[in-house]
C-alpha cells in the first residue's frame, strides 16, 4: 500500500504540525516536508513502470463505498506536479511567514490540501474521488480565508466554498447516475466500457458542473480571482498544481470513455473557449499583479478545458504541466515583489527590476513561457496545441485560441513590465532583503521550464504514456503553419501591449480605492441575496413568535402523515378489551380526573400538578403490567417535570391569562381533539395488532449474551444504542437551548433597561 | 428578592442527598440485570440536585456539582460516543458491546463493559442537563 500510505502521510503530518504549533519550528519544518518528499520518491521509483498498480480500501462495504487508488503514467505525472510544486511552496513559506505559529497553521492546511489533491489525481473510484475532492474544497476555504480578520478574505472564502461545493454536489449526483448506468464505481472500468443513453448525458452534465466550478470555468470563473485573498504561497499552489486543476484532472480521467459523446464535445469545448477569452480579456484590465495572474489562470484553464473537449488530451496535459510550472513561479515572484516593496500595484512599482535582478530574470522566464515564446515549455505545449488543431481542421477553436493567446502574450508582458519594467528611483517603496528560502522555489521552477522546453522528448513520452497516444512535443518543428501562427500571435500580443502601455493604460485602470472584491459577480450576489430574503420571509411565516401556533403546527403536522398512512391502509377497526385487571379502572379514573382538572384549573402551578397526577397514574399502570423500569422512569420524570415547572412558573403570572390568544378557543379545541383522538387510536392499534414475528422474543433470548438480564436496559444500551445516543444528543441540544433562551432574554432585558 | 431557606428542609436535604446519590449510582451499576440504568440513576441524582436547590439555592447547586453543567453534558455525550468507538475498535462496528473481565482485590472478578461506560455517559448527561436547567431557569434575574 505505498501509495495509500504516502497520501495518508499528508494528513498525519497535518495533525502532527497542529499539535506542535510553534513549539518546535525545526521539527515542524521537517514534518511538513516529509510527505511531499515521500510522494516524490514514490513517483521516482515507479517512473516508467508500465504496469498499473491498484490499491483498494473497502471503506463502507455495505454501501459499496470504496477508495481505490492507482499508480499509472497519468497519476505519476500529476502526483509529481502536485508533490513537487507543493514541496517548493513549503520551502518558500518559511521565508514568507515570519511567525512560527502562523506558519505552522499554514503548513498544516497545505498538507491537508495537498493530501486531498494527491488523492484526486490517484483516484480510481468515483466516491473516493469525491471525498478527496471535498477535502480540497474545505482546505481551500480555510486557505483563502487564512487572514481571517479581513472581511474580504472571509467573503472570498465563503464564495469559493459555496460555488465549488454546489458544483461538487451536482458532481456527486452525476457520479451516482454514472455508477448506476455502468454498474460499477471504478473509473477505469467505466471508461473501458462506457455506458450510453440519455441518463449518461444527464450524468455527464452534472459531472461537468463539478469540474467547471472547481476549475473556474465560465460562468463560475468569478470565485478564482477572489481567491487571491489567500496568502501568496497558497495562491501559487491553488492556481498551479491543485484545486483548479482538479476539474481538468477529472475530465482527463473520463475523456477516454466519453470524449466522443456529443454533449462532451459541444459543452466542454464551448465552455472552455468562452472561459479562455473572458479570462484573458479580464487579465489585461488588472493593475494588481496577483489579480492579473488570477484572471490569467482562468484563461489558461479554459484553454485546457477546450483541448480536453476536443479530445486532445495529450496537448491538454502538456499545457497543464507547463502552466503549473510557470504560474507557480509567477505567483511566487509576485509574492517576493510584494514582500520586498509592500505593494503589488502596477502603478506604484518603480525600479524593482534593478533592485531584484535575479527575480526579474526568473519572472521573465515564466512570463515568456506563459506568452508562448521559445524555448520555454509554454511555447512547446502551445505549439503542439496549434498543430493538433490545424491537423484536425478545428478552425473555430483555433481562431478563438489564437486570439486569446495573443491577449495572453500581452498580459504576460503587462505583468513583467508592470512588476520590473517601470523605471525610476525607489522613492515610493524601499526594497527589503528577501530570505533565501523564498528564492529557491521560483528558481527551480523556471529552470525546469527552460530545461523541459529545450529537451521535451522525455516529457513527450511520459505524457504520451499517460493519455495512451503518441504526443509530439518538439522545440523546433520546422516552418509549419503552427509556427507561423505562433509568430503572428506573439507579434499581435506585442503590438497590443505596446498600444496599451503607450496609452499609459495603468493610469486609466481602476485605482486602488475603487478595487472592489473582484469576485462580486452580479448573479452570485443576487442569488445569495435572494436566498437570504426568501429565508427571512419563510422564517417570518413559519416562526411568527406565537407559541400556540407553533404547538398547533407541530402537533398537526407530526400526526397528519401517520394518519394518512393509517387511513390508506385501513382494514379493520381495532378491537380491544376494556380492561384486563380491575385496578386499571381505578388508575384510569385518576388519570381522567387529573386530565380534566388540568384543563379546568385557573392557576398554572395547579395545572402542572394535575398533569403530574396523570403521569403518576400511567406509572401505576406500568406497575400493574410488571414493567418496573418504565414505572420507575415515569415516576422520576413526572416528579422532575413538576419541579422544573415550578422553577419556570415562579416567573410567570400565577393564573392563566384571560387576554387574547393568537389561536381562537375553537381552534385550540379542534387541535386538542384531533391529537387526543389520534393518539387514542394509535394506542389501540399498536397494542392490539400484533405482526407475526415480534422482536420481543429475540431480545429476551439474546439479552444475556448482550451484557445483561434486564431486557429494557440492554435494549437501551445495546440493541438500540444508536437510538439512545440520538436521544441523549437531543437532551444535550435541549440543554444548550435552555441556556441560549435564558441568556438571550437576559441580554435583551439589559439592553432595554440601559 | 430575599429568599430565606427553611432550616428544616436544609437539614433533611443534608441527610438525604448522600443516600440518594448512592442509590442513583446503585441503579446505574445494577441496571443491566435489574430495573435501573443510567437514565433512571441520572434522574435520581438530578432530583437530589433539585432538593439541594430548593434547600440552599443556586450556590448550593454549584457547590454540589463541582464541574460546569455544560461541561458535564458534553462529557456525558463524549463518554457515550467513546463507548461506541471502543466497541468499534474491538467489536467490529460502532456501539458493538465489548467487555473486559478484571480481577480486583477483595471484590473478585469484575466485568467492565462498554455498556457501563455508555450508561455512565447517559447518567452524567442527564445530571448535567438538569443542573443546567436548574441554574438557568432558577436564577434570580432570568
Amino acid at each position: 500500500m505505498p501509495l495509500t500510505i504516502s497520501i495518508a502521510a499528508y494528513f498525519v503530518a497535518a495533525g502532527a504540525i497542529l499539535l506542535l504549533r510553534d513549539r518546535a519550528p525545526r521539527s515542524v519544518a521537517i514534518i511538513a516536508a516529509l510527505p511531499f518528499l515521500g510522494q516524490l520518491v514514490l513517483v521516482a521509483s515507479n517512473w516508467g513502470a508500465s504496469s498499473i498498480d491498484e490499491e483498494v480500501i473497502e471503506w463502507i462495504p455495505a454501501l459499496g463505498v470504496v477508495i481505490g487508488l492507482r499508480i499509472d503514467p497519468l497519476s505519476l505525472i500529476l502526483t509529481a506536479v502536485v508533490a513537487g510544486i507543493g514541496l517548493l511552496i513549503v520551502i518558500y513559506s518559511h521565508g514568507y511567514f515570519s511567525s512560527p505559529s502562523t506558519r505552522a497553521r499554514f503548513l498544516a492546511l497545505m498538507a491537508v490540501f495537498t493530501g486531498g489533491m494527491a488523492g484526486i489525481v490517484a483516484s480510481n473510484e468515483l466516491l473516493g474521488l469525491f471525498i478527496f475532492w471535498e477535502i480540497t474544497t474545505i482546505a481551500s476555504y480555510l486557505l483563502i480565508g487564512f487572514d481571517d480578520e479581513k472581511a474580504i478574505a472571509r467573503s472570498a472564502a465563503l464564495q469559493a466554498i459555496l460555488v465549488t461545493t454546489a458544483g461538487g454536489l451536482a458532481m456527486l449526483a452525476g457520479f451516482i447516475l454514472l455508477a448506476m448506468e455502468s454498474g460499477t464505481t471504478t473509473i477505469s472500468e467505466i471508461v473501458a466500457a462506457p455506458p450510453t443513453g440519455t441518463m449518461v448525458t444527464v450524468a455527464l452534465l452534472l459531472v461537468f458542473l463539478g469540474a467547471f466550478t472547481k476549475s473556474a470555468q465560465f460562468p463560475f470563473q468569478f470565485w478564482l480571482p477572489g481567491a487571491m485573498a489567500a496568502p501568496t504561497p497558497a495562491s501559487a499552489f491553488l492556481h498551479s498544481a491543485t484545486m483548479v486543476k482538479a476539474g481538468i484532472v477529472l475530465l482527463l480521467l473520463l475523456a477516454p470513455g466519453f470524449a466522443e459523446e456529443t454533449v462532451w464535445q459541444t459543452t466542454v469545448t464551448a465552455v472552455g473557449l468562452t472561459t479562455m477569452a473572458v479570462g484573458a480579456l479580464a487579465a489585461l484590465r488588472q493593475r494588481d499583479l496577483k489579480l492579473l495572474l488570477a484572471h490569467g489562470t482562468v484563461s489558461q484553464l479554459g484553454f485546457m478545458v477546450a483541448l480536453v473537449g476536443l479530445g486532445h488530451t495529450g496537448a491538454a496535459l502538456g499545457v497543464l504541466v507547463a502552466h503549473a510550472l510557470f504560474k507557480a513561479t509567477l505567483f511566487l515572484v509576485t509574492g517576493i515583489v510584494d514582500k520586498a516593496t509592500g505593494t503589488r500595484d502596477i502603478g506604484e512599482l518603480r525600479g524593482v527590476g534593478r533592485a531584484l535582478p535575479v527575480q526579474a530574470g526568473v519572472g521573465a522566464v515564466a512570463a515568456l513561457s506563459m506568452a508562448g515564446v521559445p524555448p520555454m515549455l509554454g511555447f512547446v505545449t502551445k505549439e503542439t496545441a496549434f498543430d493538433t488543431l490545424i491537423e484536425g481542421g478545428e478552425w473555430v477553436a483555433l481562431a478563438v485560441i489564437a486570439i486569446a493567446s495573443a491577449l495572453t502574450a500581452a498580459y504576460s508582458a503587462q505583468w513583467w513590465f508592470g512588476a520590473f519594467g517601470n523605471e525610476g528611483s525607489e522613492s515610493r517603496a524601499r526594497v527589503r532583503p528577501i530570505p533565501r528560502s523564498m528564492e529557491f522555489g521560483p528558481g527551480v521552477l523556471s529552470a525546469l521550464t527552460v530545461v523541459l522546453g529545450l529537451a521535451p522528448a522525455g516529457f513527450a513520452i511520459a505524457v504520451g504514456d499517460a493519455v495512451g497516444e503518441s504526443v509530439k512535443f518538439v522545440l523546433w518543428p520546422g516552418v509549419k503553419p503552427a509556427l507561423v501562427l505562433s509568430g503572428i500571435v506573439l507579434a499581435a500580443g506585442g503590438i497590443l501591449f505596446s498600444v496599451i502601455r503607450g496609452d499609459r493604460a495603468a493610469d486609466r485602470l481602476p485605482s486602488r480605492s475603487t478595487l472592489r472584491l473582484p469576485a462580486s459577480d452580479a448573479w452570485y450576489v443576487a442569488s445569495l441575496r435572494g436566498l437570504n430574503t426568501t429565508a427571512d420571509r419563510v422564517t417570518g411565516i413559519v416562526q411568527n413568535g406565537s407559541l400556540p401556533i407553533y404547538l398547533a403546527v407541530i402537533l398537526t403536522s407530526v400526526l397528519s402523515i401517520p394518519l394518512v398512512v393509517w387511513v390508506v391502509t385501513w382494514d379493520a377497526a381495532p378491537t380491544a378489551a376494556w380492561w384486563h385487571r380491575p385496578a386499571e379502572i381505578a388508575l384510569a379514573g385518576v388519570a381522567i380526573v387529573g386530565a380534566v382538572a388540568a384543563t379546568r384549573v385557573q392557576r398554572r402551578m395547579a395545572a402542572a400538578l394535575m398533569l403530574g397526577v396523570v403521569g403518576y397514574a400511567v406509572a401505576g399502570i406500568f406497575v400493574i403490567y410488571s414493567a418496573p423500569d418504565l414505572a420507575l422512569t415515569q415516576l422520576l420524570i413526572e416528579t422532575l417535570t413538576v419541579a422544573l415547572f415550578a422553577l419556570v412558573l415562579a416567573k410567570l403570572p400565577r393564573r392563566f391569562g384571560a387576554g387574547p390568544s393568537s389561536l381562537s378557543r375553537a381552534a385550540r379545541i379542534a387541535v386538542a381533539t384531533f391529537v387526543g383522538v389520534f393518539v387514542t387510536l394509535a394506542a389501540l392499534i399498536t397494542t392490539t395488532v400484533t405482526p407475526g414475528d415480534t422482536l420481543t422474543d429475540e431480545y429476551v433470548a439474546n439479552a444475556p449474551d448482550a451484557g445483561g438480564t434486564n431486557v429494557v436496559n440492554v435494549i437501551l444500551t445495546n440493541f438500540r444504542a444508536l437510538d439512545t445516543l440520538g436521544e441523549i444528543t437531543v437532551l444535550a441540544a435541549a440543554g444548550i437551548g435552555i441556556s441560549a433562551l435564558v441568556l438571550t432574554g437576559r441580554e435583551r432585558r439589559r439592553e432595554r433597561s440601559s | 428578592m430575599n429568599i430565606r431557606f427553611s432550616p428544616l428542609l436544609g437539614t433533611g436535604t443534608r441527610t438525604m442527598v448522600p443516600t440518594l446519590v448512592l442509590f442513583s449510582v446503585f441503579l446505574l451499576v445494577v441496571g443491566h440485570d435489574v430495573p435501573g440504568g443510567g437514565f433512571a440513576g441520572g434522574l435520581i441524582a438530578a432530583l437530589a440536585l433539585l432538593l439541594v436547590f430548593f434547600s440552599f439555592g443556586a450556590r448550593g447547586v454549584r457547590r454540589a456539582v463541582p464541574i460546569d453543567p455544560d461541561v458535564a453534558m458534553g462529557a456525558g455525550l463524549s463518554m457515550a460516543v467513546l463507548a461506541g468507538i471502543i466497541g468499534a475498535f474491538f467489536g467490529g462496528t460502532f456501539l458493538t458491546y465489548t467487555y473486559a473481565s478484571l480481577t480486583a482485590p477483595l471484590v473478585g472478578e469484575v466485568k467492565v463493559s462498554t455498556l457501563l461506560l455508555f450508561d455512565l455517559g447517559v447518567y452524567v448527561l442527564v445530571v448535567g442537563l438538569v443542573a443546567t436547567a436548574i441554574l438557568r431557569l432558577g436564577s434570580e434575574d432570568a
